[in-house]
């Protein structure tokens, strides 16, 4: 632990960079907020004279400290009119801006992080954000917007296939992405085997995703963060809306709380409801009589200002999916969260937020077959705790620093009988476990032309007891055989007692990031960032598609943490006002320590893990572009990827570099959005992909009747390349009317993707199942052409 | 409960099979093949109520997956099982089969194969298991399901020893034929661990989903007590059989390791599993 504290000598040393001046100044300070509706506006540019500026932090609050004067402040945002006002500023001030949103005029941007003036001059990097508006406007699948499946348009994002929501991020895997609602940490976010994710857009203000470049503000996954807000709800009048799909139908409703006889109250609230109604469709075929399935979800908020400094948010979300088949099967997921937050202004420069999370997964599945019915429970549930401060030094310097502590307490599984069966009961061990972080954030403005946002975070990951612990012949679970080229089970010869609240394992990492900014002119700009990351939890599943019976695994004496360093380098312009931006980055990751398992693995109802877990290398490394064009009628952008991912893990593919399930040579994204006139809407998306690694077999032999495929390499062989074209359009409603209609055409020319080719010995002969020791290969597509049409009613 | 992972596999494949569609692809491919390896399909069979003549099992060496013709019999292999004290030397009959008249396979006697082909040794051994009894097998007329045809089912009921670690694997004839077809569901039925019904007596089993009988038929059903080698072998085997490689929700396909290993040249792998098992039996005719 030497070093470590030579680390905090480190962050000390940082603290030691930030000039306090002694002049006289004042601060001004306030929050954004959207005229209509009263909703925190979060990301706007404050910008006082003309090179000084701040933007609001996730509250939509800003403070900016100056000289005293006399200035011009612009308040500017996406979408929203500018409001400029002269300030005298002789002493604190606070000023609180309502925005307007710009009406009748076309719609502005499309995605980048805000203006493209902003996408130039921030020192974010491998950041995009989209607003909820942008993703209900882009072609569906079904007619359901999906969060997930838009941000798969971003450069450097990508999914292994269409039937899994989980994605991607510059070679990560689908479990190092850190998905927060509202702060809660979501395990699972598909709905439906992954067809949809369970973000209903309507109830959604605004994402953002983190490539790289991550703050320090954010932890425990490797790859990227993607931070989803919830509306809060208006403060000024009720609103509803009601969406009808094909798949789905949805509602929400939005107001006062408070309010009395004033113009806006004290609180809001927002309620929001999908249901889904696929199951309806099984009349289609009599075989599904026995089938159920369906997804629901409720998003929750609720805001009140108990004083003009401090206010309170409540916000929940609680989604299920239930899949049955009458005799044979049942299984039901979802995730449950609720964060509680408090926001404090302390004073003019000191903003403090704490915020108490609790979020749930859990699954069961039923075995129905008759003799053998049982019930299978399994689920993670955690306690967050995050109290974070914003401290607005001066008009160059802003610090944030702040805990994230969070209790974790994994239930892997337990069986029950159903119906009487002789099935004997069994829970498998709880695991219990601390991951604590602690970090500092600075943004620093050093000139005109160069800033920077650097920080670190120190975390720590305590497996605690209670919980026996296995010990293993020759002290692992696994030993790998060269000569055989495979891993041998070592029996387990004692097991140690850890009692309640006992430290079984103790993990810490040190996590430095850094991004700088170098402004060549006001339309170019060069841009660099590092971050290190720690991952402490692993998900144990060894399917590329999302599958709802997810496992997660703490790091313990048999499995460690994951940690990872991502270096980017990043070229930003614009051009012509802004109405076109370019930017172009460069990355390369490496990942050790990352989870794999053992040939044959089976990790459902396994409670030594250990034993099918191998963890490893694995390296990333690509070149990304994008060009937005975000103004006129016409509105859009591409962007491209060029992409290596690998991983290399002893045992696996004679211990050599093979491809990641994810990883994807070329990827070209094309997406438009047109606006014809007050009433039509158009929108088109084409996407190209070359073909993703899979293992195809080598050869073919006969055990026990039937014919058995042998395979060498793995990901040694390619699918075809993966292309699609969807169209929307949206119908307005005339002025004093209320209803929307969505039209979608998805895979507009019908292109049959493979999804996966399988190989198999051809067991049906007519309608008779026969072996025949005959072999075929066959391709699996998800979708042809898919129509859609969605209504939707305001009132 | 390896079982229910692939229970609920199979059930996502329904969900599937309403959105997906399949084309035959088989002549758009070109496989990059592999040295032939040696396989090994058979072992040792204790049988009381229908003792077998002769103890045999079949060599041959692989083909490429798509080819068009059967894998290659090994007819110059020279081969010999040991139970610890007697060596028996097993003779090439035709197709690849070798066969010893002389061999009678004990329970929890440890048993190895050892082949000597084109150079190399091969070795592998398993130990017999006691099987427990049927304690009834019967028919049950069953009405169509999602995943069944409508007739009538072969089902047992059979009670686990205590504390006893069994593995179990299920044969159907059907008028004395043996059945088998690549389906998912035979990870779920063909092969059981007792791991959650360890002394238990399970009432009701359908030993094959697949086989459904007509009156007048003569139904086989076996119950297979197997070393928990040859438990591991046959579910991996049967789950990929079962789906047909990457298919989704499947883990990566991978090479099934057997329990044959190569002594002269570990790299150079043999496929298959040389087994040794008990086997419970009893025949019954289908009537109304």
């Amino acid at each position: 632990m030497k070093c470590y504290k030579k680390r905090w000598l480190f962050i000390l040393f940082l603290c030691g960079f930030i000039s306090i001046y002694a002049q006289e100044s004042a601060t001004l300070s306030g929050y954004v907020k959207n005229g209509a509706n009263s909703e925190d506006l979060l990301g706007v540019t404050v910008l006082v004279g003309t090179d000084r500026g701040t933007v609001t932090n996730d509250y939509g609050f800003y403070s900016i400290t100056l000289p005293k004067g006399t200035y011009t402040v612009t308040v500017s945002y996406l979408g929203f009119e500018d409001i400029t006002k002269e300030v005298v500023l002789d002493k604190n001030q606070k000023i609180d801006f309502m925005l307007e949103e710009k009406i009748g005029v076309l719609d502005e941007v499309v995605v980048t992080s805000n203006r493209a003036s902003k996408a130039v001059k921030s020192t974010e990097m491998s950041v995009v954000s989209l607003k909820s508006e942008t993703i209900n406007k882009l072609p569906t699948i079904l007619g359901e917007p999906d969060i997930l499946k838009s941000i798969q348009l971003l450069p450097g994002v990508s999914s292994v296939n269409e039937g899994s929501s989980g994605f991607n991020v510059r070679g990560g895997s689908a479990d190092q992405n850190l998905i927060l609602l509202d702060e809660a940490t979501i395990y699972n976010a598909s709905h439906l085997f992954g067809f949809f994710s369970v973000f209903n857009t309507d109830a959604i203000k605004d994402i953002k995703l983190y490539k790289g470049g991550i703050p320090s503000v954010y932890g425990g996954r490797l790859s990227s963060v993607l931070d989803i807000r919830q509306r809060e709800g208006n403060r000024k009048e009720f609103n509803g809306e009601l969406g009808i799909g094909l798949i789905s139908s949805k509602g929400l409703i939005e107001g006062p709380l408070f309010k009395g006889d004033n113009e806006e109250g004290k609180g809001g609230y927002m309620i929001a409801g999908r249901r889904s109604y696929v199951d309806l469709f099984t009349f289609l075929s009599s075989e599904f009589d026995d089938t159920t399935l369906f997804f629901y979800d409720l998003n929750l908020k609720a805001n009140y200002s108990i004083n003009d400094n401090n206010r309170l948010f409540l916000s929940g979300y609680f989604g299920r999916d239930r899949f049955e088949i009458d005799d044979f099967l049942g299984t039901i997921w979802g995730n449950a969260s609720g964060t509680l937050r408090w926001t404090s202004i302390l004073s003019e420069k000191l903003f403090l937020q704490t915020s108490a999370i609790f979020s749930n997964y859990d699954y069961s599945l039923d075995n129905l077959r008759g003799g053998s019915e049982f019930r299978w429970n399994s689920n993670i549930l955690n306690y967050n705790l995050k109290p974070k401060l914003n401290w607005f030094i001066n008009s160059n310097n802003t610090l944030t620093t702040g805990l994230d502590i969070t209790y974790y307490n994994f239930e892997p599984g337990e069986i029950k009988s159903l119906n009487g069966s002789n099935v004997n009961p069994e829970k498998f061990q709880e695991n219990f476990a601390l991951e604590s972080a602690a970090y500092v954030d600075f943004k620093q403005t050093i000139s005109d032309k160069l800033s920077f946002q650097y920080g670190a975070r120190v975390s720590n990951f305590k497996r605690l007891g209670r919980e026996n612990v296995r010990i293993y012949e020759n002290g692992t679970p696994l030993t790998y055989n060269p000569i055989l080229d495979r891993y041998e089970t070592n029996q387990v010869i004692d097991e140690i007692s850890y009692g309640s609240g006992k430290t079984i394992q103790d993990f810490y990492g040190f996590e430095p990031r850094f991004s700088a900014r170098y402004l060549i002119n006001d339309y170019n700009s060069i841009k660099l960032s590092y971050n290190r990351m720690y991952q402490y939890i692993h998900l144990i599943s060894n399917t590329t598609s999302a599958t709802p019976l997810d496992v997660w695994a703490p790091s313990g004496t048999y499995l460690d943490p994951q940690y990872a360093d991502q270096i980017a380098l990043g070229y930003f312009r614009s051009f012509n006002d802004n109405a076109y931006d370019f930017n172009a980055e460069v990355y390369y990751k490496s990942m050790n320590d990352v989870t794999d398992f053992v040939d044959g693995a089976d990790l459902l109802f396994t409670e030594e893990i250990e034993t099918e877990t191998v963890q490893g290398d694995a390296r990333a490394y690509g070149f990304e572009l994008q060009v937005n064009k975000n103004k006129g009628a016409l509105t859009g952008w591409l962007s491209y990827t060029l992409a290596r991912t690998e991983r290399k893990i002893l045992g696996i593919n004679n211990n050599e570099y093979y491809p990641s399930n994810s990883d994807q040579l070329h990827e070209l994204n094309l997406v438009g959005l047109y606006k014809l006139n007050d009433r039509w809407d158009f929108g088109a998306n084409f996407v190209f992909g070359s073909g993703r690694p899979v293992t195809y077999p080598t050869g073919q032999y006969e055990q026990n009747g039937l014919v058995v495929a042998d395979y060498e390499n793995r990901n040694g062989d390619r699918l075809p390349a993966y292309h699609r074209l969807d169209i929307s359009a949206t119908l307005n409603p005339k002025k004093g009317k209320k209803g929307k209609w969505i039209f979608s055409l998805a895979n507009v020319y019908n292109r049959q993707n493979a999804a996966s080719i399988f190989f198999r010995e051809i067991s049906e002969v007519g309608d008779q199942e026969i072996a025949t020791g005959e072999t075929e290969a066959t391709k699996l597509s998800f979708f042809g052409i898919v129509p859609s049409v969605t209504y939707q009613f305001k009132f | 409960m390896k079982t229910t992972t692939q229970l609920y596999i199979s059930a996502l494949l329904v969900f599937f099979i309403l959105t997906s569609c399949e084309t035959n692809v088989t002549d758009d491919i070109t496989l990059n093949g592999s040295a032939p390896r040696l396989v090994i399909d058979g072992g040792l069979e204790r049988n009381i109520t229908t003792p077998l003549p002769q103890q045999s099992f079949r060599l041959t060496s692989t083909i490429g997956f798509l080819d068009k013709e059967d894998p290659t019999p090994v007819d110059d292999a020279t081969v010999t099982v040991s139970n610890g004290v007697t060596t028996y030397d097993f003779v090439h009959t035709s197709n690849g089969v070798y066969v010893n008249d002389l061999i009678e396979p004990q329970i929890g006697v440890s048993y190895t194969v050892s082949i000597v082909w084109n150079g190399d040794t091969y070795e592998g051994s398993d130990t017999l298991n006691e099987v427990p009894l049927f304690d009834r097998l019967f028919v049950v007329f069953e009405e169509e399901t999602l995943f069944t045809d409508e007739g009538y089912f072969l089902k047992f009921d059979s009670s686990d020893p205590v504390g006893v670690e069994n593995f179990y694997y299920y044969r159907i004839f059907k008028n004395g034929e043996f059945f088998i077809v690549a389906d998912p569901g035979n990870s779920i039925t063909l092969v059981e661990t007792d791991e959650f019904f360890d002394g238990q007596q399970r009432l009701g089993v359908t030993i094959n989903e697949e086989v459904v009988f007509e009156i007048g038929d003569i139904a086989t059903g076996q119950q297979l007590g197997i070393s928990e080698e040859y438990y591991d072998f046959l579910y991996e085997l049967f789950i990929q059989t079962g789906q047909g490689g990457s298919f989704i929700g499947n883990p990566p396909p991978a090479s099934i390791r057997g329990n044959i290993i190569n002594v002269t040249n570990p790299q150079q792998r043999a496929l298959g599993f040389f087994y040794a098992v008990d086997v419970e039996e009893d025949t019954i005719e289908v009537e109304e």
